[in-house]
């Protein structure tokens, strides 16, 4: 009975697809055409959950193009949970290898934001670090102590002006006044109360967040900075990383005893 | 002003800011905990605020109860961080499958009423229970499709894995009419076999003609307000059953908050009548 019943969930899988052969031995006498009325909601449900989630690449493809585009990426990776807020996070690699976006190569990178903003706006919330606490931290401490980003905090780099057509296009006017520049840019987006902010960073400020992101002490931080912009302003990095909300504790780094011995 | 569960609405992001300053004796709003799958942010920041001030239901879409697989186990821990976050009054899932071999199709999928198919949606249901340490609710669904093989119709299926589970029934009247109309049963016999006892909320929603076959097979799309054949039927039911927490579902073309508002007041009128009739029962 059990085997019955595995080869009849087959068979549905199958009649989703395409081919209702096997289904049919299922079907009473008289069942209505109702195969279809499944086979929509499926589709529809995954393509509007990207819809959804990939705004601004909708807004510069137009809704059709899109939709035509987002079914195709659900034949290729369908769902694979319920969590429709978690899916479509392999469309910004595959449209950049999905050949009718050839001509707007963008796209992917344009996608890749979309995709941030949602998790920088779905993570967890966490207090934030009071600016007092950095301002007394002795300098010998700067090699001990990381601090912890806020998990809303997310940075991409991009060797073109992705970032500032994505901004542009939050705008409901100033998307089509903006052009591609050549020049590499980076984007930082974190969520402070119910907002996300996306704005572009310098390469120092990028150096020096993507650094603690990997549990770097301050001073490697600082250090990353002025690697990547020797003109670094590092104090003010901090001062409008405190404002921006990027910060949430210092926090001792844990190091392995042999290694300062 | 009584908190007790009356008549209730679906929660959409577009009408936070209505609900949280909604003053209706009764009112109540329900979810699908799957959309709350995230760790933070102004979901759960607005959800949070509505739940003090209102009692919450959880309605699952994606748990699979009656696939041929076990119940994700990520997914059921992350029910149940909700769960205990938000202390809704319901927790409720589908009749239905839509997770099997790694891929979640987002639909609500029928099966073979079969005594295999009872047993392991028994177990299913008991391991969700266990998980969530509590009761759960289970929803009949909208058909399109006229299965054979079924051992049991499903009045009595959903009878039966109550008795096995312990588990109540969610029913849902547009679903009946739906499944009804596209299967060819009465939809009034269905609601007269369901035991009064077993029946601890009520989903009412609006359905659509399906655009090739029309009026044939109607498509529970949720896009409609309540239907007057709907409303008859839950009438005629609280009339049979007494007052149950009663859902206005709607999920496409959603209108205005002060639409929704409507119709859920004239399920709360539906709802206190048949209040008032028992104790005026009672106290003869």
């Amino acid at each position: 009975m059990l085997h019955d019943d595995r080869a009849f969930f087959d068979a549905f899988d199958a009649a989703l697809t395409a081919d209702e052969r096997e289904l049919s031995a299922w079907l009473a006498p008289g069942s209505p055409p109702g195969l279809s009325v499944y086979r929509n909601t499926i589709a529809s449900g995954a393509v509007d959950a990207l819809v959804a989630t990939f705004a601004t690449v909708m807004m510069m493809t137009g809704e059709e193009w899109f939709r035509a585009a987002a079914g195709e990426y659900v034949q290729a990776h369908p769902p694979c949970e319920p969590a429709l807020l978690a899916y479509g996070e392999s469309f910004p690699t595959w449209l950049a290898t999905f050949p009718p976006a050839a001509d707007a190569p963008y796209l992917s990178g344009i996608a890749q934001l979309d995709w941030l903003w949602w998790q920088s706006w779905s993570a967890a919330d966490a207090e934030l670090l009071d600016g007092a606490a950095l301002a007394g931290l002795p300098p010998e401490r700067l090699s001990d102590v990381t601090l912890a980003l806020h998990p809303s905090v997310r940075i991409a780099s991009f060797n073109a002006g992705i970032p500032s057509l994505w901004l542009a296009h939050q705008s409901p006017t100033r998307g089509a006044e903006q052009v591609l520049e050549a020049e590499p840019e980076h984007m930082l987006f974190v969520r402070t109360g119910a907002q996300v902010e996306g704005r572009v960073i310098a390469p120092g400020p990028l150096a020096f967040i993507a650094s603690l992101a990997k549990g770097a002490s301050l001073i490697e931080a600082a250090e990353s900075a002025l690697a990547a912009d020797p003109a670094c302003a590092l104090h003010q990095v901090l001062v409008t990383g405190l404002a921006l909300g990027l910060f949430t504790h210092l926090s001792p780094i844990e190091r392995n005893p042999r290694h300062d011995d | 002003m009584t908190n007790q569960p009356a008549a209730g609405l679906g929660l959409k992001p577009q009408h936070y800011a209505d609900a949280l300053s909604d003053p209706a004796a009764g009112a109540w709003f329900e979810v699908h905990p799957e959309n709350y799958f995230c760790a933070g942010g102004p979901r759960h920041s607005h959800l949070t605020a509505i739940r003090e001030r209102h009692p919450l239901s959880l309605h699952g879409v994606g748990l699979s109860l009656a696939g041929d697989e076990r119940p994700d186990r990520p997914h059921l821990l992350a029910l149940r961080h909700l769960v205990d976050r938000y202390e809704p009054f319901v927790v409720s899932e589908h009749l239905a499958w839509s997770r099997r071999g790694g891929t979640w199709r987002p639909d609500l999928l029928p099966f073979p009423r079969t005594r295999a198919a009872l047993m392991r949606i028994v177990s299913h249901i008991d391991e969700t229970q266990e998980e969530l340490g509590r009761r759960i609710l289970i929803e009949n669904p909208s058909l399109y499709l006229a299965l054979q093989g079924h051992d049991y119709p499903e009045t009595a299926f959903l009878t039966e894995l109550c008795a096995r589970t312990g588990c109540g029934l969610l029913l849902d009247v547009n679903n009946v009419v739906v499944s009804a109309n596209n299967l060819g049963f009465s939809a009034e016999d269905y609601l007269d076999s369901i035991p009064s006892h077993l029946i601890g909320e009520i989903h009412l929603a609006g359905h659509s003609p399906d655009p090739h076959l029309g009026d044939a097979l109607l498509v529970d799309t949720h896009g409609a307000p309540v239907s007057d054949d709907v409303w008859k039927l839950y009438q005629r039911l609280i009339t049979r059953i007494g007052a149950r927490p009663t859902l206005i579902e709607r999920d496409d073309n959603i209108p205005a908050y002060v639409d929704l508002q409507l119709e859920r007041d004239r399920a709360a009128h539906i709802l206190s009548a048949a209040g008032s009739h028992r104790q005026a029962a009672h106290a003869a």
